[in-house]
């Protein structure tokens, strides 16, 4: 039994931006403006197929959906208008709502950039995937920053990564000067959590 | 009227330096052009006055020999009644044939004197016809639906009296039985109401529009500006011009019974049963439902053609689920969305309303099931097999066929030798006639127009869409070819356009397309017909119809003036009074033809002046030259090429023939359909007759040429030029 | 309906397909008409066409009879190089007035040439998309109707034009031509100015200006055109190469709310038929056309069968999402196989995008109170008839049909 629209209106109602997606018309243009394209199993256009097909766990466990870097080229591109990426953050949001954690990584990725917004009140794009790779240990950190080269590279292209990040991370991570009213954005950040958490239970 | 003759030899544009004009005055008057002037330029303000004085003082019949007769038409007319006959000194002699020598050039420049001088001594002014009576000029309209009621209304606003005649009971056609019509307007996204009625209203409501429905047609009679046509009530109407716009039929759903399982149960309809369920009756029962498009049509075993308003149903009939029931899943499986245009956005607006769209190949999908269906598809996009489960509806979105008889042209009588296979085709195509008719022509050539592909009444589709067969008989709507609501609608007023113009044609007596404005027509000298009935067979718009005892009936407001009955004739009683066989004949007659130890050959060339004539003057204008020794002789078709002309230029000692004409075949160009082939049949028998009398038959050359072929027509010349070298001189040269 | 009831006059706006048929069939019908065209010459794209779809017949063929039809015709007159600048009055009665802009050739012009070869400078061949350059004196074209030169404005002033008005014989070079303004009281007004191509710089993602093997469709039917700028061969514009292995790009802004949101509906076609251009004249040649959906609508969709079913054309559903030009004059084109889910990257060295049509009045409106839909298409039952790809997207016979009811209309309104 394929096409039942239960998960398709739960998608259209409860992710963000989910009902956007109604207008896919299947060019598959969304697929090779990612510059995470080559690490994807299914581009955002076959996700859209799987969940008008109604494949929820496909879906929901699609690690896809966590990998998006939010380069928004897909969503200036997509001549439907669908804001893509606001698409796949809905749905990998959902995911982990649900209990489901497609990629551990991404679920670390997002911790380091959680950290690193707590700590110092910025997010660079150098602390942030330094501190991502770090979290494993040193060793398995430069495997892991160098396995992802492909990914730099796609995303400098993208615009979306300046060249100097590429400097091998060493055993300085380049420290973010710490914003003022640090402490503030400290409460505001403390306050959302328990709104999150509120809302999701 | 007398004729008061007068030539013109200009010396511009390098006449002057190559040509000696006192010889080629000359020459014309061997052909009874006895006076003539010169100018330096004569399409010049002061040249143009100068013949203006002439034509002011009596002279009207000009022989301008100066540049092709497609340029500087505006400087040399002077009025219908004035003959203008066009030497094409520039083109075909001084640019054409700038490579050969003086004598060479000079030889052909006095034969083109000659051919133009003795077609302007045996023109006539045309008198343009008058049919007898009264000319009728109301518009017949048959067919009560969008593009009929448009018609109707159209040719009303612009004057005329208008019969409408629908079969059914009341006006409207399908447009009645549609419970909404698709996004017309910006933004196009919702959908609006037919408004059938206040159409219907308008129609109905106006003095000019007759109506007569639950009516059919059985017979039509006469031409333009004088049809008779016999209605089913008893009534006879006079009528000046026809417009047929009888619609569409829906692809039968009982040949889909295989593929597509109708018939197995109640709840698999077509989009036609399903737009009855939404305009009478609830769709809100509907949970689930499937559309499938392409049902029957892009499929070589049903219609092979796209019907192309399908997709816009099945979005539009999509919506009507969704606006009864939200909820309802609702999928339309397709083999490529057609929305094209600005329908784009109704394709855009279903999915937002939660139309989910499945791809599917080529493969129909399998439907089953006794109570609820279940739908199989291969999911392209999925790449996948899926199950469309628990359906209440599948609807098969069926395409349309033109509700019009199929008439396929019997091939022409020859196969070159092949009478066997001729005979065999010819009952091929007879077989798939169609023995159903709409208007009942009282026509020779048959009760209905003949069709293209599919049915389709059109001749030339790309360009001159209106123009049917029949002159004077225009279809419009989905009759013409598959179209949608908003098409069918400006359809309808374009062929009240023609309809419209026909009727002044008439009145005044000149032609239509493709020869707009002409006032010349065949006049037949029937004392001498033997009642062969080629002419009427062969006349590509059934312009001739016949008594009893097969002598041909011509209906000049139905001819387009091609001269294929010209062509035909074996007996050369069919002429215009500017364009005959002896006036041809005369023209291939007045070239001189050397001695054969001259070693200067000859070849005419019959040229139709519609694409091979601007091809000559196209590649004499980019500097190309040919032969010397080829005459170029201007033909309106060659169609209207008559054998016997052939046998003039040979029996004069000529040594080849050339017909230069358009494309013909499926796709043909030829803009009297049949001309170019009907030349090319003609050609192959007498290539014959040839070689009975011991001549080459590479000496007839039947060649399609392009208009913008400059390429191939210096090949095709090239070549014949070296086949008149290698078949050698005319042995009847100075018979 | 005789000629003396007549007299009022229409003006058509524009010389393509849709003006020429709303001419020609109104002045048949006994009307007098003036017909605008802003180009030295009639015929309007169609003339830039190498072939139509499905026939592949050349579109001079249809021209030259509607040409025929006008020059056989007293009611019709035509302007060409002119622009109408003002609409005032209504229905019934119109005050139109056209700018003539000068063509310094004047109507002596016999066609012979000789100023064009006295001339030294070129210009940028705009019949030919800029493919090509021609004499600053120059024909628009081999068929081109009126059969008169055009000297270019930036010539007029200069020794060149000097030269050009010393080589004309018959006083036809008029370097003192400054155009004229006229003024036209007419009944009813036909809008035709028909369509522009999309300007493919505005896809950034296909780097159009970055490569010359990147061309659009209206440039690929003059490669192909026997007077086009290779006579006819089909070239890579960067090195003169016969392409090898062609890709087309469907929906080349169309179909995109960040382009053209409509769908053109004629580039499906168009790319069809240019396949069969490249796959006859180069039968060693791959096309591949990359597509959303292939739009072959009623018996077109038989030419679709015809070119699916040449092996050497492809078709793979996908919208090309870059194109990445190679060092040796390649292009990379990057998409999803949407039917395979497969990111693929194909190199070829021709691309064709099929750019799409937008309509000239989103361009430059019409001088008068018109309603337009948000795309700028003309909307219909409006005081000025809008006529062809000014209100939709269409081929050459929905143009035709569509000049033909625009002429009824406007002898309707003239009657009133």
């Amino acid at each position: 039994m394929d096409y039942q629209q239960d998960f398709a209106k739960e998608v259209y109602e409860k992710v963000d931006s989910g009902a956007e997606i109604k207008v896919c018309m299947q060019c598959g243009v969304c697929a090779s403006t990612c510059p995470l394209r080559e690490k994807m199993k299914y581009s955002p256009r076959k996700l859209w197929t799987l969940i008008r097909a109604g494949r929820r766990q496909e879906v929901l466990n699609c690690p896809d959906i966590m990998l998006c870097t939010s380069c928004y080229t897909c969503k200036v591109r997509c001549p439907r208008g669908i804001p893509v990426i606001d698409v796949m953050h809905g749905l990998a949001h959902y995911a982990l709502e649900k209990g489901i954690t497609p990629r551990e990584e991404t679920k670390k990725f997002g911790e380091a950039f959680w950290d690193s917004i707590y700590e110092t009140g910025r997010v660079d794009e150098a602390t942030v995937p330094i501190k991502y790779c770090l979290k494993d240990g040193m060793i398995a950190g430069l495997k892991k920053s160098l396995s992802m080269l492909d990914i730099g590279m796609a995303l400098m292209k993208a615009k979306r990564l300046t060249p100097k990040l590429f400097i091998p991370p060493n055993f300085f991570i380049p420290g973010s000067h710490k914003i003022k009213g640090l402490k503030d954005l400290q409460k505001m950040l403390d306050k959302a959590k328990a709104m999150g958490a509120r809302k999701e239970g | 009227m007398s004729k008061k003759i007068c030539g013109y030899i200009c010396k511009g544009c390098g006449i002057g330096d190559a040509l000696n004009t006192a010889k080629l005055a000359k020459a014309a008057g061997e052909q009874g052009v006895k006076e003539f002037k010169e100018h330096d330029v004569l399409c010049s303000p002061e040249g143009v006055a100068m013949i203006q004085a002439d034509v002011d003082a009596g002279y009207n019949a000009l022989l301008i020999a100066a540049c092709s007769s497609r340029v500087k038409t505006d400087e040399f007319a002077f009025g219908s009644q004035v003959l203008v006959e066009r030497v094409s000194l520039r083109e075909q002699v001084v640019w054409g044939l700038s490579e050969a020598d003086e004598e060479d050039t000079l030889m052909a420049g006095e034969d083109y004197m000659r051919m133009g001088a003795i077609k302007l001594s045996k023109s006539e002014p045309p008198t343009p016809y008058q049919l007898e009576g009264e000319v009728a000029k109301a518009v017949l309209v048959v067919g009560g639906g969008v593009a009929g009621m448009n018609a109707a209304l159209a040719a009303a606003k612009a004057g005329s009296q208008v019969i409408l005649v629908e079969k059914e009971a009341q006006l409207g056609g399908f447009l009645g039985k549609m419970a909404k019509l698709g996004p017309q307007t910006p933004p196009y996204r919702a959908l609006e109401d037919t408004k059938v009625d206040e159409l219907v209203g308008k129609v109905s409501g106006l003095d000019q529009i007759k109506v007569y429905t639950g009516t059919t047609i059985d017979k039509t009679e006469g031409a333009p500006g004088n049809f008779t046509v016999s209605l089913s009530n008893g009534e006879q109407v006079r009528a000046g011009a026809i417009i047929q716009a009888t619609g569409w039929l829906p692809y039968d759903p009982e040949n889909l019974k295989d593929e597509l399982a109708y018939g197995s149960n109640p709840n698999i309809v077509t989009n036609v049963q399903f737009e009855e369920k939404a305009k009478t009756g609830d769709l809100s029962g509907i949970n689930a439902i499937a559309f499938v498009q392409c049902a029957g049509s892009r499929d070589q075993n049903h219609l092979p053609y796209c019907s192309a308003f399908c997709c816009l149903v099945s979005c539009k009939q999509a919506m009507y689920v969704k606006a009864a029931n939200p909820e309802a899943s609702v999928y339309v499986v397709y083999k490529d969305v057609r929305t094209p245009s600005q329908s784009e956005e109704v394709y855009r607006e279903a999915q937002r309303q939660g139309v989910i769209f499945i791809r599917r190949d080529e493969t129909y999908p399998s439907i089953s099931g006794s109570g609820k269906l279940t739908l199989t598809t291969k999911d392209v996009l999925l790449n996948e097999q899926v199950d469309l489960e628990d359906l209440d509806m599948v609807v098969l979105a069926t395409g349309m066929k033109p509700n019009n008889p199929k008439v396929v042209d019997a091939p022409l009588v020859a196969f070159g030798e092949d009478q066997e296979k001729a005979k065999q085709m010819t009952e091929e195509a007879k077989a798939q006639n169609e023995d159903w008719s709409i208007l009942n022509l009282a026509y020779r050539q048959g009760p209905n127009l003949p069709t293209l592909k599919y049915a389709m009444p059109d001749s030339h589709f790309i360009c001159f869409p209106y123009e049917s067969r029949r002159t004077g008989i225009y279809t419009a709507g989905t009759v013409r070819r598959p179209m949608r609501v908003s098409q069918a609608q400006e359809d309808g007023v374009g062929a009240a356009m023609k309809a419209v113009q026909v009727i002044r044609a008439a009145e005044v007596g000149c032609a239509v397309h493709p020869r707009s404005g002409d006032e010349t027509f065949p006049e037949f000298a029937m004392q001498r017909c033997t009642q062969c009935k080629r002419c009427t067979e062969e006349c590509p718009f059934g312009a001739i119809n016949e008594d009893d005892k097969a002598n041909p009936l011509p209906n000049p407001t139905r001819c387009r003036r091609c001269g294929v009955c010209m062509g035909a004739c074996p007996e050369r009683i069919i002429s215009f009074k500017n364009y005959s066989v002896d006036i041809v004949g005369s023209q291939i007659k007045s070239i001189e033809v050397p001695e054969e130890d001259e070693e200067k050959p000859r070849a005419v060339i019959l040229v139709c002046e519609n694409d091979a004539l601007p091809v000559i003057d196209m590649a004499a204008r980019m500097g190309k030259t040919w032969s010397p020794y080829f005459r170029f002789i201007n033909v309106r078709c060659l169609g209207s090429v008559n054998l016997v002309w052939i046998a003039d230029a040979l029996s004069k000692g000529i040594d080849g023939v050339g017909l230069f004409g358009c494309r013909r075949g499926e796709d043909y160009q030829c803009h009297f359909i049949k001309g170019s082939e009907i030349a090319n049949v003609r050609m192959s028998k007498i290539s014959e007759t040839l070689t009975r009398l011991a001549l080459e038959s590479d000496r007839i050359k039947v060649s399609e040429v392009g208009i913008n072929e400059v390429e191939t027509l210096m090949d095709i010349l090239k070549s014949f030029q070296d086949t008149i070298d290698t078949v050698g001189p005319n042995p009847y040269k100075g018979f | 309906m005789t000629d003396d009831s007549m007299s009022q006059a229409i003006l058509v706006v524009g010389g393509g397909m849709s003006g020429l048929s709303a001419a020609l069939e109104a002045a048949e019908a006994g009307f007098k008409v003036v017909l605008v065209e802003k180009n030295p010459y009639l015929g309007g794209r169609v003339a830039q066409l190498h072939q139509y779809f499905p026939k592949l017949c050349p579109p001079y063929c249809g021209l030259e009879i509607n040409f025929r039809r006008i020059r056989s015709n007293p009611r019709i007159e035509y302007y060409t190089l002119a622009e109408v600048t003002s609409v005032t009055g209504q229905p019934g009665d119109f005050t139109v007035a056209v700018k003539q802009n000068p063509r310094f050739v004047n109507e002596k012009c016999t066609g012979c040439g000789k100023c064009s070869e006295a001339v030294t400078a070129t210009i940028s061949n705009p019949f030919n998309y800029g493919l090509s350059q021609i004499k600053a004196a120059y024909l628009a074209h081999e068929l081109a109707m009126p059969q008169r030169f055009v000297i270019d404005p930036s010539i007029a002033g200069t020794e060149d034009g000097q030269k050009a008005f010393q080589a004309c014989p018959y006083g036809a070079v008029d370097l003192g031509d400054k155009g004229q303004d006229l003024t036209f009281k007419v009944s009813a007004v036909v809008w035709a100015t028909g369509w522009t191509p999309y300007d493919p710089t505005k896809i950034e993602y296909y780097n159009y200006d970055k490569s010359p093997n990147i061309i659009t469709n209206v440039m690929m039917e003059r490669l192909a055109a026997p007077f086009g700028p290779t006579q006819g061969a089909i070239q890579r514009p960067g090195d003169g190469q016969a392409p090898k292995n062609v890709a087309f790009i469907q929906c080349a802004g169309s179909r995109d709310e960040n382009n053209l949101p409509f769908c053109s509906s004629i580039c499906c076609l168009a790319s069809l038929k240019q396949s069969t251009y490249i796959r006859s004249q180069l039968p060693e040649s791959k096309v591949t056309i990359y597509f959303i959906d292939i739009r072959a609508m009623d018996r077109n969709e038989d030419f679709y069968t015809k070119v699916k079913a040449d092996e050497g054309v492809s078709f793979v559903k996908s919208k090309i999402a870059l194109i990445t030009p190679t060092d040796g004059g390649n292009l990379i084109l990057e998409g999803e196989n949407t039917t395979t889910g497969e990111r693929f990257k194909a190199e070829h060295d021709l691309v064709v995008l099929a750019t799409g049509m937008q309509p000239n009045t989103a361009l430059n409106k019409i001088p008068y109170d018109v309603a337009y839909d948000d795309y700028g298409f003309v909307l219909g039952n409006q005081a000025i008839i809008g006529a062809g790809t000014v209100r939709r997207p269409s081929e050459v016979v929905t143009c035709v049909q569509d000049g033909t009811s625009a002429a009824l209309k406007a002898i309707s309104a003239a009657r009133r």
